[in-house]
This record gives structure tokens, C-alpha cells and sequence, in this order.
């Protein structure tokens, strides 16, 4: 099957659903489960569309890596989907074109193209934001993102009148021809503050705060995982193959991920909010990625995308659904949520020590495998820098946990659906398993990303 | 033949059933622990002592062990601390929120400890250590405190993140994880950065100054049979890293002529002196008799600091055998203070009195297990102190001298504190009831205190064993010793001969108590006080301001330290509302500018 | 030369959004902010002496066009930026209604 169709479905299933919106959700899960299905089964490679074959109109590319992403990117949307049918069952629409816009945002190789795409799935987060009840928030989050798409096009059409094309591929061959980085900068510099603002790195962020920190279970997975991994997948894209960071841009990209990773921390160690803390350490684990993507260590950026989507997923969950029933985020009120809810209790527990990356888990194989290639690169001072993080990190998740798991006076009730926790479970396990068997984790590495592949060969 | 690999898998899967086995009944889960924890540490001390494990693996196939003195040493004494410990299980597993995950943890973190001293790769050595530490913090909140667990967890996180560093330092310079060849590869700067970093690390898992804030409060709060744990097993880890950086790395930097000493291996001593005169003046002031040992164990591991730092055979030997001999001690102590907090629900020193009549045989084993703490023979802690001693005056450390000497004279002041508060003098009428421990815990008190009686003995054997370490790991001259004596650079002491001496005195004293007339028992009200009338019995006790001029000398400054890292913590907060109120502000104007400062520096500096 | 008037108009628009508390003028200067973009994006492609990008059957030698490919994607941008302000208006209204004002510093304290 055509990686086209992984576009294209959704966003005709998209139309379509305006006319039958109760069966939305349902349309949704039916073109999720093809897509997934659809992934296993596309060809890898250049897919061109419409006949104009490559510099000419728009191709896609499929990969291991943007398989990686589709798959990932999918199957979130299912999961966080059907466990919100009965509490969010308005918003198929909207997720069949959040779908529509990542499945094109990861697969393009058009520049231009990217940028509609980015559009697209922008205005549905706009959307599912909308969620929240919080206007002045959602409206932060759409004039910022606006903005920084437009920087984003600026950018492209600098590079556009540059080299007078638009396919990437194409694009980077003719950059490596004209070999000088110093006119690079401002598109460059326009371009990753665009993406930067969508991906949630650190100064260009501030929406985060007013959407992350008033989420509820549907718009915090959705945004914190879903949205997080695709445009953390699509930066590593642009930063390992288009920017290939150098001289003074390479040190302030590095000094600015560097910075976002410890003063995340740092604001989530500050924060009495469970919602603050966690989309605080969600910032953080963004820099994160976005430094190893920068450094080069393109498979262990992917692994940690994927689990910090997971654990992200599982966390949110949990939290939001605690905030729901109890009425305020604040750790003080959600004292002893675990006392009666073991299993969530436990599978929380797990989340959080993978994203702090402790052992028999799988952030802890992920954490020493990229740190270990940061210092094959030399790279020892940011070494010191995430882990100084990783130390502010820890106390704080520690002390949530400690706060959520012992009661103090009245005990909360909470309940959670059967359903919730046996998706949990599922993912709490794939953690644990991936985290003392590392073996699978090895098969792929750096080359999954083949776009300097196509480059070098045509 | 013990497989390594087989030990550890035992022990994941062990705890998997005890978890299970202690939802069923608490008692039934806590026996299993008990026998998984005996298993392990008899394979380990059947096939361990000569290196006869297995370290093969075949399971586990991207780990890698190999064994040595050293980490035996290590191992046995820590897998025979939490073999004593898990008989206590039983009796108080019902007290705890989460007693199902107790012995799971428990297990966990044995498994932990294993592979950490049986690994030889750096990485797999940070692992477990990391194993260590997060299963272990889960289990201190069950006792009183939860920030006695988010304290805890902090320094030792500080002290692993420090390792970590020092470990890709060394892989960047060396370009391997081995952790022989790593430590011998560095020179240079290099070895100065390390040898800081692994410090840190043996600084903050030992809970020693300026990193001890955690001890107290973690021995302190954490529940009743995981103290000794603590205290006896965990902080040794640090002297473990400890021993790596002071022996095994020689920094760089100017000798001191004078007692011809490295300055790095000197400002270690010189911090574990500091470390032994503050755990000292803390433990005189303290009530709470296990924060009391746990400032002990705060100047016991300036000790530990300070003979490895000596840098020669007698100090390695005798900081190697105070590992084992205060293990022993803090273990035997902290037990015997779990037994009376179990009866009794208590560990102030002011509330309890009396528990003689009621507990004689802990109290017995109190009494041994600190006669060996404050270093008076015949027990264990005399031995390793007059090494230590030996070694410090053999290298004229003047300095430190004083503050060893400061600490051992400061021992006596606070060690027996407890014992009378807690045992002797008067029972207060609340404790009435109270009985002797079951027998099920009377098991490892009376082993223990036959160790604690044999190390200060019978020196050969441990001697013997420390001299294949020094063997090993320094070019060292090893230690002399026949059964009974040890011989160092002043003189050789006869162990057994002290310790028949000490043994006629006692016989005669119990004669004489035997043959003079009984004392005559009186209630504690049976008093009288100028002046005024005392109608609170709790006001009588003696342990009530005992050291009160000595404590009003330092008591402003008692509290540096932990005032320090409060403000500390305070000032990271007040670093993260400032990054709030500058990144994540409700104006979407901050953000503009922040995206036109970064365009208009990039520009800038591209364009000079 | 129109370049400059684009990036001037770019500026304003991001001027107009800093300055602004107003959702209404927010939504403006950022359509001022596309319109600049757009017009930069159309002079790129500008040819003093080109002529419409038509594929005629007279020769077409020594004829310059312009180039076709800014103006497929100024057409493109602009409708994409008529979406984003529409759904903009509809949160304006939105808030208008749950709070009775279109000025931000107005609700700041009922976040």
C-alpha cells in the first residue's frame, strides 16, 4: 500500500465525518488501526506524487524512521482516543485531522508542504486545547504558535530564494554545493525558532505553562505525548539532516538546549503544582532530545522520544484524571492518591522512575547509552550539565511520589476505569521489559534516519 | 559451584514470591526472606572466601563479573548484616503502610549490592548502585519521615551523579569502562578531576562532612530493622568508592613534605577528622537514640576517611577491619534499639528507662555491640582504632591526631548515654508489660555478639584475609598476626591476652555481686528535691539536659549545616521562580523577545 | 526595494502583537504580520522584465517569466492564515463571552 494513504485516509475520513459526528470516534479508530496496519505494509523509500519526479512537486519519504514515528504517533492517538470516548466523544473530527497533519509532517520531503502540515495539526491542537475550558490560554498557544510557523515560512523562503527549491533532498545537496554556512544562519536560526516553539523547547514556551498546566486526560496525553513525539521526531529531521548545526550557531543551539534542560528542572523543583511538575520535566526531556539530535545520536534520541511518550502518556493520565475528580492539581490535595489505588499507584511509580531514568528500566538503558556516546563525542561538560539536572530532577519526582503514595488525614477518592488501568499496565510492562532486556534496543541504530543515504545516492 | 548470575537471578525472582507470599501473611513472606537472605549469604561465604564463584555468565549476557579480595570482603559482610536483619521481619512488617512491597524491596536491593561488588565495569557498577538507591528510598518512608527519604535520596543521587561523571571522565581519557584498567589508565589533570568526583561520591554514601545531612535523618526515621541496614551495610558502599579514589588513583599536586602525604589523600583525612569531631559533638547532643548512632556513624566513617587516606598497611588494614568491626557494632546497636522501639514504641531517650529487667539479653548485646563501637577491648573497634591510631602517628599527622583522639575520648561520651538511659535506671510504670524479644530475633543478637567478641579476640583470620586484599589492590607490607596478636610499627598487641584480663575482671565483679548484699529496689517517685516537688517522673530521668553546659558551647552552630542546604534548596526554588517568571510568563511579549534577543545575537555575532 | 516594505510590515505585525493586550488588535497585527510575509514571499519570485508563467505555443525563447512556484504557496499561506485568524476570532468570542471583555489584562487575575 501507498504511504500516500496514510495522509490521505484521515484527512477524507476527516470530511466525511462531518457529515456522520457521532460516529466520529468511531471512523477515528477504524482509520488508526488501518494506518498502523498501513505502516507495516509501505514500501521504504521516495514516494513521488503526481508524476513530477523529484526536484519537481511534492514526495514523501518512508523510512524505519518515520515508520518509528507513524507507528508511535498512531497508535497514541488510538489509545488516548479510546480511553476518552466517554468522557471527549466530540472530538473525532479533530483527532482524524491531528492525524492527517503528523502522518504528513513526519512523511513530507517537501519544505513547503511541511509547513501546511505543520499548520494543519497546529489548529487541531489549537482545537483540542480548546478542551481545557480556557480560552485566554488556547489563544496564548494559537497567536505564539502562529507566530512561529511565520518564522518558520520566513525562514523557508529565505532558503527558497537561496537555492530555488523546496524538496529537502534536494535542498541539502545543494547546500553541501555552495559550502557556506555563514548565509545559513538567519534561515537556519528562523526556521529552528519556528519548530522550536511547536516542540516546546525553552524560551520560545512559555504557552506550555497555560496549556499543560490546566490539561485534562484528553489534551494532556494528547499534547504531551502525541504532539511532543511527532515534533520531536520531525526536529531530529531537520537538525541531523537541513541544519547540521555549526561554529556560533552549534554553540547557542547547545547553550540554549543546555540551559532549557536545567532550568526546566529547576522551574519543576519550584512548582507546587503535580500538572506544573510534570509538563516542566516534559520541557525538559524536549531539550533533552533536541541536544542529542543536535550531537548526533540519532537512535538513542528515538528511544527516548518513544518513552518519554509512553511514560508521559501514562503520567498525564493519571494526574488529570486525580484533578478531575478531586478539583485541584496541587500535590498537597492529591496526598495519598495511591493508597487506595494500588495498581495505578504502581504503575505510576514505574513511569516516573523510567523518566528519571533509574535501573531495570528502560530510561536508565537509554540514559547511559547516550551519555556514552555525548562522551565518545567529548561532549563531558554537557554530560555534567544533564546530570547536575538529572539530580534536581530526581528529588522532585521523589517527592511527589513519596506525597502521592502516603496519605496524610482524609484519603481521596479516586477511580479509575478497568480500561485505564490495563493500558497502563501494558505500557508500565513494556517499560520494565525493555529496561532489564536491552538486546532488541540494539538492533537499530543511527542509520534509521536515510535521508543523507538518498542524498548521497540519488 | 555459586554462580553469580544465578545469585542475582535468585534473588529478583525471590523477591517477585516474597511480595506475593507477604500480601498472603506478613510472617509467612518474612520467613521466606529470611531464607532466600540465608541461601545467598552461604553460597557466597561457602564458595566466596577463596574465590571460588562462578562468574561466568550465560543469562545475562551484557552483564560481566569477576571477583576479588576486596569485594568480597565487602559483600560477605553486607549480605551477612542483611541476613541478621531479615529475622527482624517478621515482628515488624504489620507496622508498615506497604509491608507487601517491604521484603520485595528488601531483596531487590541485596541483588543490588551483589552485583556491585562483583562487577568490573563501570557502568554496571552505577547500575546497581543506582538499584541500590532507588529500592532502598522506598523503604525509609515506611518508617517516620518522608523527607527523611527525599533527603536520603538526594545525596546519594548528588553522590552517583558525582561517580558518573568521574566514570565517563575516565572513559573519555581511557576510552574503556574496565574498571582496574580505567582507574590505572588515568594520569595528569585527570586524575585530579576523578579522584574530586569519586570522593564526592564516597563522601555523600558514607554520610560523612559536609554531605552527612541525610544520616540522621535517615537512620533516624527509617523503620526499625532497616537502620542497622543503613547504617551497618549501605554506608560502606561509600568506603568502597572511597577506597578506589585514595588508593587506586594518584592525583597529581604538590606533597607535603613533612609527613610525606599527597595534598588530595590529606584533605580526605583532614575532612574525615572534621567528620569525626562533628558526628562526636552531635551524638553528645542528640536524645533520639538512633539519631544518636547515626552520628556515630557519621565520625566512624571519618575514621574509615582517614585510614585510607594514611596510606600504609596498617592504616589500610586497620580502616579495612573498622569496616567490619563498626559494621558489626552499628548493626548489633541499632538491632538492640529495634527490639526495645518494638516493645515499647519508642526511641527517645528520655521517655524509656529501665529495660534491663525487662530485655536482659538486648541489653547485653547493646552493651557489647558499644564497648566495640567506642573502641575498648576486647571487642573489634579496639583492634581497628589502635591501627588507625598506629598509622596516623607513624605519619605524624598531628592535626588529625587530635581529632581521632578527640573522637575515641568523645565515644565514651555518648555511646553509653543510651545504655543507661535505655536500660538501666528506673522503669517508668508504662512499661510494665513489656517482655523480652522473641526468640525468632534473639537469634542474630546473640551471633552478632559473638562477633563483636571475636574480632577483638581472634585477629588472625580477618587479618589474614586483609592481608591477601592488601596484597591485591597496594604494594603495601602486610600485616603481621598470630592468632591472638597483631603486630604494627609501635609495639604488638595480644588481643587475647586483654581479653582474658577483661574477662577475670568481669568474673570477679560477677562474684562480688553474687556474694554482696542485694541492693534494695526503689520507686523512682522515692525522692525528694529541694525545695520543690517533682510530681512528673519523666522529669528524673537522668538523660534529661545530661551534657547541657557542653551542648550550650556549640548549640548556635549545631545547625550550620543543615541551615546551609536548606538555603540551598531555597535558593534553587527561588532560581526556578525567577526562569518562571522570565520564560513562562502570561505575556506573550516576553516571548517575542526572547525569539528577537536569540535572532539579533545570532545575527550579531555572525555578522562580526 | 519591496522586500524592505515586507519586512517592515513583518515587524509591525510583530510590534503590534507585543504592544497589544486587546485579543481583536492581537488578531490584526498578526494578519499584518502575514501580509508581509506574503508580499516577501511574492518578491522573491518577481521579475522586472517577466511575464506570466503561461505555457503558450509561441517560442519561448528570450522570454522571461516569473516564477510560479511563490505565488502557488503565497495562495496556499494566505488561506491557511485565514483559518488561523478565524479560529483566533472564535476563541476571541469565546473568551468575550465568558468573561465580557476582549482585553487580556482585564481577566489576568481569573486564570
Amino acid at each position: 500500500m501507498s504511504a500516500v494513504l496514510l495522509i490521505a485516509i484521515p484527512l477524507l475520513a476527516a470530511f466525511i465525518s462531518i457529515l456522520f459526528k457521532k460516529y466520529s470516534i468511531y471512523l477515528l479508530f477504524a482509520v488508526t488501526i488501518f494506518n498502523i496496519a498501513n505502516v507495516f505494509l509501505a514500501t521504504e523509500g521516495i514516494i513521488i506524487i503526481g508524476g513530477f519526479s523529484p526536484p519537481l512537486g511534492i514526495s514523501l519519504l518512508v523510512d524505519t524512521y518515520s515508520k518509528i514515528a507513524l507507528l508511535l504517533v498512531n497508535a497514541l492517538v488510538l489509545v488516548i482516543a479510546a480511553l476518552n470516548v466517554k468522557a471527549y466523544p466530540k472530538y473525532g473530527t479533530i483527532l482524524l485531522l491531528v492525524v492527517a497533519g503528523l502522518n504528513g509532517l513526519v512523511l513530507t520531503n517537501d519544505l513547503f508542504n511541511f509547513f501546511v502540515f505543520l499548520e494543519i495539526s497546529g489548529i487541531a491542537a489549537y482545537l483540542i486545547t480548546a478542551s481545557n475550558k480556557k480560552p485566554i490560554t488556547t489563544f496564548r498557544y494559537l497567536v505564539i504558535g502562529a507566530i512561529g510557523s511565520s518564522l518558520f515560512l520566513l525562514g523557508l523562503i529565505i532558503l527558497y530564494s537561496m537555492f530555488g527549491t523546496l524538496n529537502m533532498v534536494d535542498m541539502i545537496k545543494e547546500i553541501a554545493l555552495n559550502n557556506n554556512y555563514q548565509e545559513l544562519v538567519l534561515p537556519f536560526t528562523l526556521m529552528f525558532i519556528g519548530l522550536g516553539v511547536e516542540a516546546k523547547l525553552l524560551p520560545f514556551n512559555s504557552w506550555v505553562k497555560g496549556i499543560l498546566g490546566h490539561s485534562n486526560t484528553f489534551s494532556g496525553p494528547m499534547i504531551a505525548s502525541v504532539y511532543a513525539s511527532a515534533m520531536g521526531f520531525v526536529l531530529g529531521r531537520f537538525i541531523t539532516n537541513l541544519f547540521n548545526f555549526e561554529g556560533m550557531l552549534l554553540t547557542v543551539v547547545l547553550v540554549i538546549l543546555v540551559a532549557g534542560i536545567v532550568l526546566s528542572d529547576i522551574m519543576a523543583f519550584a512548582s507546587k503544582k503535580s500538572r506544573e511538575i510534570l509538563l516542566f520535566s516534559s520541557v525538559a526531556q524536549a531539550s533533552m532530545i533536541a541536544l542529542l539530535f543536535v550531537n548526533g545520536i540519532i537512535i538513542w534520541a528515538v528511544y527516548l522520544i518513544i518513552a518519554n511518550a509512553l511514560s508521559k502518556t501514562v503520567m498525564f493520565m493519571i494526574i488529570n484524571k486525580a484533578q478531575k475528580d478531586v478539583g485541584s492539581d496541587e500535590v498537597k490535595s492529591l496526598q495519598g492518591l495511591f493508597a487506595n489505588n494500588l495498581v495505578i499507584g504502581i504503575i505510576f511509580t514505574i513511569a516516573t522512575l523510567s523518566v528519571m531514568g533509574l535501573p531495570l528500566l528502560v530510561g536508565f538503558t537509554i540514559k547511559l547509552n547516550f551519555l556514552t556516546e555525548l562522551a565518545d563525542a567529548g561532549q563531558i561538560w554537557t554530560i555534567a550539565f544533564i546530570l547536575i539536572a538529572s539530580v534536581v530532577e530526581g528529588i522532585y519526582f521523589v517527592k511527589l511520589l513519596l506525597k502521592l503514595w502516603y496519605p496524610e488525614g482524609n484519603l481521596i477518592k479516586v477511580n479509575y476505569h478497568l480500561s485505564f488501568k490495563l493500558v497502563f499496565a501494558i505500557i508500565a510492562l513494556a517499560l520494565l521489559t525493555f529496561g532489564v532486556y536491552q538486546a532488541p534496543l540494539d538492533k537499530l541504530d543511527n542509520t534509521v534516519d536515510t535521508v543523507m543515504e538518498v542524498v548521497n545516492n540519488g | 559451584m555459586a554462580n553469580i548470575e544465578y545469585l542475582l537471578l535468585f534473588l529478583v525472582g525471590s523477591a517477585v514470591i516474597s511480595y506475593f507470599l507477604t500480601r498472603l501473611n506478613s510472617f509467612i513472606g518474612s520467613i521466606f526472606t529470611i531464607f532466600a537472605t540465608m541461601f545467598v549469604f552461604v553460597s557466597l561465604a561457602a564458595y566466596g572466601f577463596n574465590m571460588n564463584l562462578d562468574t561466568t555468565v550465560s543469562l545475562l549476557p551484557w552483564f560481566s563479573f569477576s571477583q576479588t579480595y576486596l569485594g568480597f570482603f565487602f559483600v560477605i559482610i553486607i549480605a551477612f548484616i542483611y541476613l541478621m536483619v531479615s529475622f527482624f521481619h517478621p515482628y515488624f512488617l504489620d507496622k508498615y503502610p506497604y509491608k507487601n512491597s517491604y521484603n520485595l524491596l528488601f531483596l531487590l536491593s541485596l541483588a543490588g549490592i551483589i552485583g556491585a561488588f562483583y562487577t568490573d565495569h563501570f557502568l554496571q557498577l552505577f547500575f546497581f548502585f543506582e538499584m541500590i538507591i532507588w529500592t532502598t528510598m522506598f523503604l525509609i518512608p515506611q518508617g517516620k519521615s518522608r523527607e527523611a527519604a527525599v533527603s536520603y535520596f538526594g545525596f546519594s543521587l548528588t553522590g552517583s551523579v558525582a561517580l558518573l561523571i568521574g566514570i565517563f571522565v575516565i572513559y573519555q581519557n581511557v576510552g574503556r569502562f574496565d574498571i582496574q584498567a580505567g582507574l590505572a589508565g588515568i594520569s595528569g589533570t585527570t586524575s585530579v578531576f576523578v579522584f574530586v568526583l569519586f570522593m564526592i561520591a564516597a563522601l555523600a554514601k558514607l554520610g560523612t562532612f559536609p554531605l552527612h545531612i541525610w544520616l540522621p535523618l535517615a537512620h533516624g526515621n527509617a523503620p526499625h530493622p532497616f537502620s542497622p541496614v543503613l547504617s551497618g551495610a549501605l554506608v560502606k558502599l561509600g568506603a568502597f568508592i572511597g577506597i578506589l579514589a585514595l588508593i587506586k588513583i594518584n592525583p597529581i599536586g604538590p606533597v607535603i613534605g613533612a609527613i610525606d602525604l599527597a595534598l588530595g589523600q590529606y584533605i580526605i583525612a583532614f575532612i574525615g577528622s572534621l567528620s569525626i569531631v562533628f558526628g562526636t559533638l552531635m551524638a553528645i547532643k542528640e536524645d533520639d537514640a538512633k539519631k544518636l548512632l547515626a552520628y556515630s556513624s557519621m565520625s566512624h566513617g571519618g575514621y574509615i576517611l582517614v585510614a585510607f587516606s594514611a596510606l600504609n598497611g596498617f592504616a589500610f588494614a586497620g580502616g579495612l577491619y573498622h569496616i567490619l568491626a563498626h559494621a558489626l557494632a552499628s548493626a548489633g546497636a541499632f538491632m538492640a534499639i529495634a527490639a526495645v522501639a518494638r516493645a515499647t514504641g519508642t526511641t527517645k531517650m528520655k521517655e524509656l528507662g529501665g529495660m534491663i529487667h525487662k530485655m536482659p539479653i538486648t541489653y547485653l548485646a547493646y552493651l557489647i555491640a558499644i564497648i566495640s563501637m567506642a573502641g575498648i577491648p576486647p571487642m573489634g573497634g579496639f583492634i581497628s582504632k589502635w591501627l588507625i591510631f598506629q598509622a596516623v602517628i607513624d605519619r605524624g599527622m598531628i592535626l588529625i591526631a587530635v581529632a581521632v583522639f578527640f573522637g575515641s575520648v568523645g565515644s565514651f561520651l555518648y555511646v553509653f548515654r543510651p545504655l543507661a538511659a535505655l536500660f538501666l535506671g528506673q522503669e517508668f510504670r508504662e512499661y510494665k508489660h513489656v517482655k523480652e524479644a522473641p526468640l525468632l530475633m534473639l537469634i542474630p543478637t546473640f551471633i552478632i555478639m559473638g562477633l563483636n567478641i571475636y574480632t577483638g579476640v581472634i585477629p588472625k583470620q580477618i587479618i589474614d584475609f586483609i592481608n591477601n586484599i592488601i596484597g591485591e589492590n597496594t604494594a603495601f607490607a602486610p600485616v603481621v598476626a598470630t592468632t591472638f596478636t597483631v603486630t604494627a610499627t609501635y609495639g604488638t598487641l595480644n588481643a587475647g591476652l586483654i581479653a582474658l584480663i577483661f574477662g577475670v575482671g568481669v568474673a570477679i565483679a560477677f562474684i562480688i555481686f553474687i556474694l554482696m548484699k542485694k541492693s534494695r529496689k526503689v520507686e523512682l517517685m522515692d525522692t525528694y528535691t529541694a525545695a520543690n516537688f517533682v510530681h512528673d517522673e519523666h522529669l528524673l530521668h537522668y538523660s534529661v539536659d545530661f551534657y547541657a553546659p557542653l551542648e550550650r558551647m556549640y548549640e548556635k552552630q549545631s545547625h550550620w549545616m543543615k541551615k546551609f542546604y536548606d538555603a540551598l534548596a531555597h535558593k534553587v526554588k527561588e532560581v526556578g521562580k525567577l526562569a518562571k517568571y522570565l520564560f513562562m510568563s502570561n505575556n506573550i511579549g516576553v516571548t517575542l523577545i526572547w525569539i528577537l534577543v536569540i535572532i539579533v545575537l545570532l545575527i550579531g555575532v555572525v555578522a562580526l | 526595494m519591496i522586500q524592505y516594505a515586507a519586512i517592515l510590515l513583518f515587524v509591525l505585525g510583530l510590534y503590534g502583537i507585543f504592544i497589544s493586550t486587546n485579543t481583536i488588535k492581537m488578531l490584526v497585527s498578526l494578519n499584518i504580520l502575514e501580509i508581509g510575509l506574503n508580499i516577501f514571499i511574492i518578491s522573491i519570485g518577481f521579475n522586472y522584465q517577466g511575464i506570466a508563467p503561461i505555457l503558450s505555443s509561441v517560442s519561448d525563447t528570450g522570454l522571461i517569466y516569473v516564477d510560479p512556484l511563490p505565488q502557488a504557496l503565497v495562495l496556499t499561506a494566505i488561506v491557511i492564515g485565514v483559518g488561523t485568524t478565524a479560529l483566533g476570532l472564535a476563541f476571541a468570542k469565546s473568551i468575550y463571552q465568558k468573561y465580557q471583555s476582549f482585553d487580556l489584562n482585564d481577566m489576568e487575575e481569573s486564570l
